[in-house]
């Protein structure tokens, strides 16, 4: 029927015939039928193909009801059955005959399940099987491909599965499963032992010695169907992926194309376990999914890194005295420069350098001849130098050179011996008076060794490094900057590091810990806030310097603020660490300046001005972090207001605005109850914020009025607010600093 | 943009197999007398079928999208977006414009952005960008959403570019632009259970999502489409009976053997975009 010039012809009929099914599905039945005769075993190879990929696509389409394929399935399987007998040998048209064998199997089964007197589809079916099989190993790649996918779907089918709805059998997904135990075609027994012996042919691709990364993959990627719906052989399928290490299977040439095939077949595989685990996080087998994903990670930056690290042979002798090493890349050698022995005596650079014996030439002096005559003598000969003679005359240089450099540090060494030799039997008993001497002679022996060395080794003049400019101001405010920054790294490096067991030895070290003892988060805490209090008190802002550039104890100050806003409940101990330094470093300072003032009394008629930083900075913290308080702070909160050195007026006030938010009310009262009851210095202006509190927000009147009836029976709206703005700082400093 | 020149030429050289059957049913007789006089070599006009895939289906895909199915070979192309969201740069960083996919057309997007700010969307690039993507199909789509097989003729109908040879829904090849898009490709044909049995190679093309970037990629899509095209259509015409007899050392290898080491090649012409594959079921 098919005549050279008709095949096109016929072909734009079958196209067109297809594009009618592809809009509307309803045609199939009639237009499968009406097809299968033109593109049989009998037809030409161009309407072979194009059938068996129209199968293909036809058998696997969403848009055809499965009753309505199971209904086409047996007209079909007989062509399939001829074709494959032909013996078909065209790649394409095998690869879509065995994706419509995929396809059409479950129908098939399903099909026999309901009918058992149909038992002629099911024996075709079978063949066809038995051949895809028998011939799977000897078909061409693309086709084995096919075959990977059709090997999947038997093991799919003839497996036990979910019974979703025993009422419903329609519904049920086909399996093992709806098999009736009775059944008069399908013997379940035989059926699950093969599926079981075809899942081990399966799996056996992750066995192979060299890994055909188009079989990995093309399983690995069906895997995932098999796996969910399942359960029986989930886990077999799982170890087998997990005992699976692409990187040694492959064969040593590795090549660019091994190295894209083994990455793949790492990342397919990771994305196989990835989807189990996301659909599953109780998996049983969980851990060790992750485990591999782990292990393919680091054995991936293995073998990726070491093909890419593994240096080629150096394209220029590294090691030129080692002529043993070099790879011998020309028969031809090039001509040997003659070297003589270095001219005996103590080494000179002169004598380091002159490679000829000619008496006249080395003891010429090239200063007498004009600098232009020596350019132009210099630059056309640089031009003809072999490199080859160039090279040996530079590595007998070296050699001499090496030699000299060696035989000096031995004598060095040899001196250092005979030194050490003296110290052997001192006594063990401390005496500075005795280490001071020996230093002394050993530092001037070590002279004197430098000193005859010297002149030796090349006659070079002293050499002094010329002064750095100064810095200025500015470049040393920034110098500091970046030295506190790199010191806040380190609290991040300190944070994030898991091997620092926090906790334990540090909470028993308690008071009698060294403040950076350990490197830990808390010892740069430390170290930053004596930074920026101690370290600069009395050098920064003096008075005189007005202009409002920021010193560098401010700029520290600014970053610590900020990184405890940051994450203010986790770094409240930092906080308090830091108003601690801040409050002692100005009771220091103020000391300081009480004794200054008293020795100088009215000499100077200049004021000693000590600049205070806790009251500004502890109340800008607060504030910094009482808006983002809620109710439910009120352990961090208390903390604080317990913790700081010293609770101010200007603190208490804040805490009196909470009670402004009524949800924030409770943790108002709750904290300067707090303070009333275990901050003893502070109890007076606590009540008298209280009181204030209870009289402004009637939401705390309930609250609040408890706690003033315990503490402060008799209620005086009138003095309370006179004492609120009167009570002097002094006193209670004084005894918050006894508290300490 | 001259499409519609190229789009008569594919549809009369159409005999072949799957990929280019004549447009929409009415247009079919008129195309089939064209294609009498037209190749007599069927397997001249067999071509792979390639899918982009990037995550908002705007820039990347889009380009190479444009790339693909404007090429010499005109290539039969759909495009995708893994993204849960369509998402545009905005006035700010925090403020992108945000839509849902298969509901919203390029043009609708082109009309919104060009009435809220045109001078800013006109300098970013954004109304070109869409511009280019009305010019080629009708909107974006998301790739977790597409129903591999579902036939696709109404997008023939409406004139996308690179529909033709896409009608029944299935591609050979799928190429992302992004590692998490190639992982969610992966992920998702895993999770849409392999039912076609049809295999894909999924490949990863790195690229920036800027426009630039999105420039050199799609060339060197394309690049990497002709040469596994090319690789292809040898199969095709060697692995017929007879061919495969004549055929000998890398021609017997069959198009999907010889991926890895195309891949390696194109990657060694274009260090700088990694790239990733698997053979995959649709």
């Amino acid at each position: 029927m098919a005549q050279t010039a008709d095949v096109a012809n016929q072909l734009t009929q079958l196209n067109s015939a297809r594009n009618l099914v592809l809009g509307d599905a309803a045609l199939y039945p009639q237009i499968v039928n009406g097809i299968l005769p033109i593109v049989g075993a009998n037809s030409r190879l161009e309407l072979r193909r194009w059938g068996m990929e129209f199968m293909a696509e036809t058998f696997s389409s969403p848009v055809l009801a499965t009753a309505q394929k199971e209904q086409l399935a047996p007209n079909i399987l007989q062509t399939i059955q001829e074709i494959l007998v032909l013996p078909e040998s065209d790649t394409a048209v095998l690869g879509s005959l065995v994706q419509t064998a995929a396809s059409l199997y479950p129908l098939v089964f399903r099909h026999i399940v309901n009918h058992p007197e149909d038992k002629k589809s099911w024996e075709t079916m079978n063949a066809i099987k038995q051949d895809i099989l028998r011939r799977m190993d000897s078909f061409p790649c693309p086709v084995k491909i096919c075959c990977v996918k059709f090997l999947q779907r038997v093991v799919q089918v003839q497996t036990p599965g979910l019974i979703s709805d025993p009422r419903r059998p329609e519904q049920n997904e086909t399996s093992l499963a709806i098999v009736p135990r009775t059944h008069s075609v399908l013997a379940i027994p035989y059926l699950e032992a093969e599926a079981s012996g075809l899942l081990d042919r399966l799996l056996d691709v992750f066995q192979e010695e060299t890994s055909d990364p188009l079989l990995v993959n093309a399983t690995l990627n069906c895997l995932a169907p098999l796996i969910r719906t399942r359960q029986s052989i989930a886990n077999k399928i799982i170890n087998a992926v997990v005992d699976f290490f692409p990187a040694k299977h492959v064969s040593p040439p590795i090549t660019p194309a091994t190295r894209v095939s083994v990455k793949s077949m790492e990342r397919t595989a990771r994305a196989l376990l990835i989807n189990i685990m996301k659909k599953n996080q109780n998996h049983p087998l969980f851990g060790r999914m992750q485990m591999y994903i782990e292990r393919l990670m680091q054995s991936r930056l293995e073998v990726v890194d070491d093909v890419s690290r593994k240096r080629g042979l150096p394209s220029e002798p590294t090691d030129g005295l080692d002529s043993a090493k070099r790879a011998r890349l020309d028969a031809e050698t090039p001509p040997l420069l003659k070297i003589p022995p270095m001219a005996p005596g103590p080494a000179s650079i002169d004598k380091l350098f002159t490679l000829t014996q000619d008496i006249g030439l080395s003891s010429f002096d090239v200063k007498q001849l004009p600098p232009d005559l020596v350019v132009k003598i210099a630059v056309p000969l640089l031009a003809q130098v072999n490199p080859t003679l160039l090279t040996q005359a530079v590595d007998a240089v070296r050699t001499r050179y090496q030699t000299i450099t060696r035989e000096q540090t031995l004598k060095r060494q040899q001196q250092h011996a005979a030194a050490a030799d003296e110290d052997d039997d001192y006594e063990p008993e401390y005496d500075p008076m005795d280490v001071a001497d020996n230093t002394s002679e050993q530092a001037s022996a070590i002279a004197a060794e430098v000193a005859d060395l010297q002149p030796d080794l090349v006659s070079l003049g002293p050499f002094v490094l010329p002064q750095p400019s100064p810095l200025s101001e500015e470049e040393a405010a920034e110098v500091g900057r970046s030295a506190v920054a790199r010191v806040f790294s380190m609290i991040n490096a300190a944070e994030t590091d898991p091997s620092l067991a926090k906790g334990k030895t540090q909470q028993q070290l308690g008071f009698a810990r060294l403040a950076g003892s350990t490197f830990d988060r808390d010892a740069w805490a430390v170290l930053l806030s004596r930074l920026a209090t101690r370290a600069p008190a009395g050098l920064e802002g003096g008075g005189k310097v007005d202009s409002r550039r920021p010193t560098i104890s401010d700029s520290i100050r600014q970053t610590l603020y900020r990184y405890i806003l940051e994450d203010f409940r986790g770094r409240l101990n930092i906080a308090i660490t830091w108003l601690s330094e801040e409050w002692y470093n100005d009771r220091v300072q103020m000391k300081a300046a009480a004794t200054q003032r008293d020795q100088s009394d009215e000499e100077d008629d200049q004021e000693p001005v000590v600049p205070l930083h806790y009251d500004e900075w502890v109340v800008k913290l607060f504030h910094g972090f009482t808006t983002y308080l809620d109710g439910r702070d009120i352990k961090v909160l208390v903390r604080f207001l317990s913790e700081i050195p010293e609770v101010t007026l200007a603190i208490l006030q804040m805490v009196a605005g909470l009670a402004k938010d009524p949800e924030r009310v409770n943790l108002c009262v709750q904290a300067l109850m707090y303070l009333t009851m275990f901050r003893p210095p502070a109890r007076e202006m606590c009540l008298n914020t209280l009181e204030d509190v209870y009289q402004t927000y009637e939401e705390s009147r309930p609250a609040a009025g408890k706690v003033l009836a315990k503490w402060r029976p008799q209620k005086q709206p009138a003095e309370a607010n006179g004492t609120a703005e009167s009570t002097p700082a002094p006193p209670q400093e004084a005894q918050a600093s006894t508290a300490q | 943009m001259a499409y519609d020149p190229r789009r008569v030429n594919t549809g009369s050289t159409t005999p072949q197999t799957p990929p280019p059957p004549p447009p929409p049913p009415p247009e079919s007789a008129s195309d089939m007398a064209a294609t009498d006089t037209g190749a007599k070599d069927p397997l001249d006009s067999w071509k792979l079928k390639f899918c982009t895939v990037c995550a908002s289906n705007n820039n990347r895909s889009m380009e190479a999208h444009l790339r693909l199915s404007a090429a010499a070979a005109a290539f039969p192309v759909i495009s995708f977006g893994t993204g849960s969201l369509v998402r545009l740069p905005g006035p700010t960083i925090t403020q992108p414009n945000v839509y849902s996919f298969n509901t919203i057309s390029y043009n609708q997007m082109w009309e919104e952005l060009h009435g809220k700010d045109e001078r800013l969307y006109r300098s970013n690039g954004i109304l070109n960008m869409l511009d280019r993507n009305r010019n080629l199909k009708w909107g974006p789509e998301r790739f977790q959403d597409w129903v591999p097989g579902m036939p696709r003729v109404d997008h023939v109908s409406k004139g996308d570019k690179g529909a033709l040879g896409t009608e029944a829904g299935v591609v050979d090849v799928i190429i992302t632009c992004e590692e998490r898009c190639w992982d969610a490709v992966v992920d998702d044909l895993m999770n849409k259970g392999n039912t076609l049995n049809r295999p894909v190679h999924v490949f990863n093309v790195d690229i920036k999502d800027n426009h630039e970037e999105a420039l050199v990629g799609g060339n060197a899509i394309l690049d990497l489409a002709n040469s596994l095209n090319e690789a292809a259509v040898e199969q095709r015409t060697l692995h017929g009976p007879g061919g495969w007899e004549n055929g000998t050392g890398a021609a017997r290898q069959s198009f999907d053997e010889r991926v890895p080491e195309i891949l390696a090649d194109w990657q060694a012409k274009n260090p700088n975009l990694p790239a990733l594959w698997t053979l995959a079921w649709l």
